[in-house]
């Protein structure tokens, strides 16, 4: 009998806890939380005590699958992979290496996204490659990059309880990040004053000082005000805006045009409410914005960042501890997915495709010819193959068909490829399209490293032997793309990977697993091996110089509500699911907390349509109809309606619109009109 | 130079005799005893070897002429620290234990002792408010005894020294109140009115993310699923849940198995004080801590009281008619 405890690191939200594996002759046996995780202190939530629940679930895919007559069957790795090698060889021949798109996976470890992104590049040749930060923080990434010069969290998590203001604005900080929530708790026993602006009333909300419920999409308008009233009043920090920043001038001429009537009649928040959360913010020592897809997910949604960054620029609260503007990535691996460049424009580091010297460095490394031509994102890539340019996809540990908007065009997309292969722990609802199903591996099962939400690199270690036949999905990807011809795959583990990548991104110089394994906690910019990881970033001078203000005016959402479509649907998360539930609706004690998905609808809204408690309604938006049980409730506001994504029978996705943000290409999942009528079948 | 007096240490029925043959003998007696009062092991015997005596009828007359004598100077609940100095001089140092009663004052009534404060009960055989004195350890300072002695003995009453009295800080304005704050959060939660605790309940238990910490780090937790995971009782997928339903029905299913290890509490994300509910639960009821169960009617109450309360009901001490009387 063989017994032992694997430290890793947990696979759901971005916080990053490390815990425990129990493992008994090979099959995991429980989770045993961390006492010395500095995150998790030992006190996982739900979803971590139960993250191992998944992994050996009757549904995993245990050898590689082929579509034939409609039907999935069996077959080898062998075959597997040379069915794919010829596909995707062919379309390459045929239409051009832009026929082909890859997605990552958010889901998988650094090194796997970084042989995603160097396989697309170098054996594919196409600079189509994206994942699913398109859909969540895309927007984060370039508006800090451009206002601060790094888009990543600037502070890291354990400093948010030494703030003196936290201000979260759409984020529903205590479910889906607990272990932040916990942080913002602890800092307001210590005295910190809490502002939450988000029109629906999460659970931090009843902790909140200052509650602001503004309509959903109007986040520039609020905090355009605020900055208003700070300037007014004189709050803001002359001596940093003066040294540190440029482009003040604008701004300031900007959010004139912002008095506090207008915000309060364009918002809907209460005009004294706004002025108690702008002289809290103004007025603190130490303040700290927490922010997440209620900033992100619009149609807006650089504008929206571009203004967070703004306020905490305006008041001197960035480069300091816990302070900071701290977008929460919602995956394990989603900052360490966009670090490793498996993004159309940037390779490793963000370093540009379309900056000559960068794409020299990589030609030089990797010993072929790059293209130069940025590639097309994620929701581009369903649109292009739908009108045709794209003919075949790859995607790894992506289900696009549950959180892509408007699912039904997703359908069209998947439908009309050519050819898919989908690399996967379960046959997903995007799996069902595919022609070839290569069976990954769980977290549990691989090497490798997870980076954080606040830049954290930490160790993913190996617990027990592949499930099956299924193998690792670094050396998938290597296994295909030296069948492909590609050069540079021959990696013996992970960890070979990793050397590479510290090779080739600056801020990963200094990252290896021996450090990683010695204990050290180390957050990216870590140039070189002796550096000791980077807390906060910006310190007495931002990243790209100066700070960037950016006067920026408030749009509406792209689709607002009519007479036809009444309600605004704003969608997002609960804390017992995760994501489209690929793992989380296998894990029976997270199953039976939250078995459906609901819509949250006001009661004098529910009184109006008399919709009674628990009743089945429909919705419906100009791009689909879904059947769903009502929750009639006064934690939302009148006129908008809220319904989680992660269920596959009433998806929120088949109503969300395909508008999206011009600069980030990021959906606006939080705005679309839908109307709401009785008239479910058992209603 | 010698000095004419004695320190018997020890106030069982040797000391209390040899006192008495000294003092009568003329010496000045100190006499010491580390419980609260004389009498010793012979006091808990039914009958004495040989003569099949009543102990109690040789015993209570000796304590009550060792209490009394001119000569003897009672010192209990008390404990010699050092001793130095040399045969007819002898220099010793006594500690004093805190008793919070005024010797002087009191009369020995009682009523400290019977009052009932929440329905304070005995816990493995010790009871919370001794006789005479107030147990440091034990007590959570609800100043109950305080009141009951100001009640009895209006112009003197002898427990003067409870620093923490429930009046003192939650009747009196915080200029006129005198003394520390209470120290520990059980004995902060054991003072305030009903309304600020069930306020505080509310606040604390409104950070549960229903993760279940609670209930699988703690070692004595044996059910499987029971009302937690039942639909009927807590509404799957709702956070915070009712509150504080949850946290009574965790509470009652461990409450006389809880060795107040804090496992709960170290498991906790959200840091919710789990510590406090299981004090308080040593001395008070479960539905007591809580006070209230909010939206619940009294049959809910009793209904929920009785299908997850494993072990009979504690029986609650009468309180002396008095008392009622007083009430």
């Amino acid at each position: 009998m063989n017994s032992d405890f694997i430290l890793t690191v947990c696979p759901f939200c971005g916080c990053g806890c490390q815990f425990y594996l129990q493992v008994l002759d090979n099959e995991i046996t429980g989770v045993v939380p961390c006492k010395t995780d500095e995150i998790s202190e030992g006190k996982p939530c739900i979803k971590g005590r139960n993250a191992a629940d998944f992994i050996n679930h009757p549904d995993r895919l245990k050898s590689p699958l082929a579509k034939r007559n409609g039907k999935f069957e069996p077959i080898s790795w062998d075959e597997a992979l040379n069915i794919v090698t010829k596909q995707l060889g062919e379309k390459k021949q045929k239409y051009g290496a832009d026929s082909v798109g890859v997605l990552a996976s958010a889901k998988c470890t650094n090194e796997e996204n970084f042989l995603m992104m160097k396989f697309a590049r170098t054996v594919i040749g196409t600079n189509n490659v994206d994942h699913c930060a398109r859909l969540c923080h895309a927007s984060t990434v370039v508006g800090l990059a451009k206002a601060f010069g790094s888009g990543a969290m600037t502070n890291s998590i354990p400093e948010v309880e030494g703030s003196d203001c936290i201000f979260v604005i759409g984020s529903n900080t205590i479910e889906q990040h607990p272990l932040i929530g916990s942080r913002v708790l602890r800092a307001k026993e210590k005295g910190a004053k809490l502002i939450v602006a988000d029109p629906r009333r999460t659970p931090i909300v009843q902790f909140a000082d200052v509650y602001l419920p503004h309509k959903p999409g109007t986040d520039v308008c609020l905090l355009n005000g605020i900055m208003n009233l700070i300037l007014s009043w004189d709050l803001a920090d002359k001596d940093f805006i003066a040294q540190q920043t440029e482009g003040f001038e604008e701004l300031e001429k900007k959010v004139k045009e912002y008095p506090p009537e207008r915000v309060c009649e364009i918002t809907g928040v209460d005009q004294a409410a706004l002025e108690n959360a702008a002289r809290i913010y103004g007025e603190a020592e130490r303040a700290s914005i927490l922010y997440a897809m209620g900033i992100t997910q619009h149609t807006t949604g650089t504008d929206n960042v571009e203004s967070c960054a703004n306020l905490a620029m305006l008041t001197g609260n960035v480069g300091r501890e816990s302070t900071g503007v701290n977008p929460l990535r919602g995956q394990n691996n989603v900052q360490g997915a966009c670090d490793m460049g498996a993004l159309p424009n940037v390779y490793s580091g963000y370093q540009s495709v379309t900056d000559g010297k960068a794409r020299a460095k990589f030609e030089k490394a990797w010993g072929v010819k790059l293209p130069e031509k940025v590639g097309l994102t994620v929701t581009e890539m369903t649109d292009a193959a739908l009108k045709g340019p794209l003919k075949a996809m790859y995607i790894m540990g992506e289900n696009p068909m549950l959180s892509d908007p408007d699912i039904n065009h997703v359908k069209k997309a998947l439908s009309s490829l050519d050819f898919l292969v989908v690399q996967d722990i379960f046959l997903s609802e995007t799996a069902q399209f595919a022609h070839v199903v290569l069976p990954g591996c769980s977290f549990a099962e691989k090497e490798g490293t997870f980076t954080a939400t606040d830049r954290r690199v930490q160790r993913v270690r190996k617990a027990i032997e592949p499930i099956g036949d299924s193998k690792p999905d670094w050396l998938i990807i290597s296994e295909l793309a030296k069948k492909m011809g590609g050069k540079g795959f021959d990696y013996k583990s992970a960890e070979e990977i990793m050397e590479e990548i510290a090779q080739l991104t600056p801020s990963y110089a200094g990252i290896s697993y021996d450090r990683l394994d010695n204990g050290e906690v180390l957050a990216w910019p870590c140039a070189s091996k002796e550096h000791p990881g980077t807390r906060f970033l910006h310190k007495d001078a931002f990243v790209r110089g100066k700070g960037r203000f950016f006067a920026v005016d408030y749009k509406e959402p792209a689709e607002l509500p009519d007479k036809e479509y009444p309600f605004i649907l704003t969608t997002g998360r609960l804390m017992f699911q995760y994501h489209t539930g690929t793992m989380t609706r296998r894990i029976p004690a997270l199953e039976r907390e939250l078995p459906t998905g609901f819509v949250e609808i006001n009661t004098i809204d529910a009184k109006k349509l008399s919709i009674a408690q628990g009743e089945k309604v429909k919705v419906k938006s100009r791009r689909g109809e879904i059947e769903i049980k009502a929750l009639v409730t006064d934690g939302i506001r009148p006129g908008v309606v809220f319904i989680p994504f992660h269920f596959a029978e009433c998806a929120a996705n088949e109503l969300t619109g395909r508008n999206i943000d011009p600069e980030a290409k990021i959906p606006e999942f939080k705005v679309c009109a839908v109307k709401v009528s009785k008239g479910g079948k058992h209603g | 130079m010698v000095n004419n007096s004695v320190l018997v240490i020890g106030g069982g029925i040797a000391g209390i005799q040899s006192s008495l043959d000294l003092a009568n003998m003329g010496f000045k007696v100190y006499l010491v005893e580390k419980s609260p009062s004389i009498g010793g092991r012979m006091a808990q015997l039914d009958k004495t070897f040989p003569t099949n005596d009543c102990a109690m009828c040789i015993l209570a007359p000796k304590m009550i002429e060792a209490s009394q004598h001119p000569n003897i100077e009672l010192i209990t609940y008390s404990e010699i620290e050092k001793v130095s100095g040399e045969v007819g001089n002898f220099r010793v140092k006594v500690k004093k234990k805190a008793t919070y009663v005024d010797w002087d004052k009191c009369t020995g009534c009682g009523e400290c002792t019977q009052m009932e404060v929440d329905g304070a009960r005995e816990f493995e055989g010790e009871i919370w408010v001794d006789r005479v004195k107030i147990d440091e350890g034990s007590c959570i300072q609800c100043g109950e005894c305080t009141q009951a002695c100001v009640e009895e003995n209006k112009e003197k009453h002898a427990i003067t020294n409870v620093v923490f009295e429930r009046r003192n800080f939650t009747e009196l304005p915080p200029e006129e109140r005198v003394g520390r704050e209470p120290e520990t959060l059980a004995q902060r939660i054991a003072l305030m009115d009903e309304k600020s605790r069930m306020d505080f309940w509310q606040k604390e238990l409104s950070k549960c993310i229903k993760c279940f910490g609670c209930r699988d780090a703690c070692p004595v937790w044996v059910y499987d699923g029971a009302e937690l995971e039942d639909a009927e009782w807590i509404t799957p997928g709702e956070i915070p849940p009712a509150v504080p339903l949850f946290q009574i029905i965790r509470a009652y299913r461990i409450a006389g198995l809880c060795v107040n290890c804090g496992m709960c509490e170290e498991a906790c994300p959200m840091d919710i004080p789990l510590r406090a509910i299981h004090q308080l639960m040593w001395r008070q009821p479960p539905e007591s801590v809580f006070e209230i169960i909010p939206g619940l009617d009294a049959e809910t109450k009793e209904k929920l009281v009785q299908a997850v309360r494993k072990q009979p009901k504690a029986e609650k001490k009468q309180p002396a008619a008095k008392r009622e009387g007083r009430k």
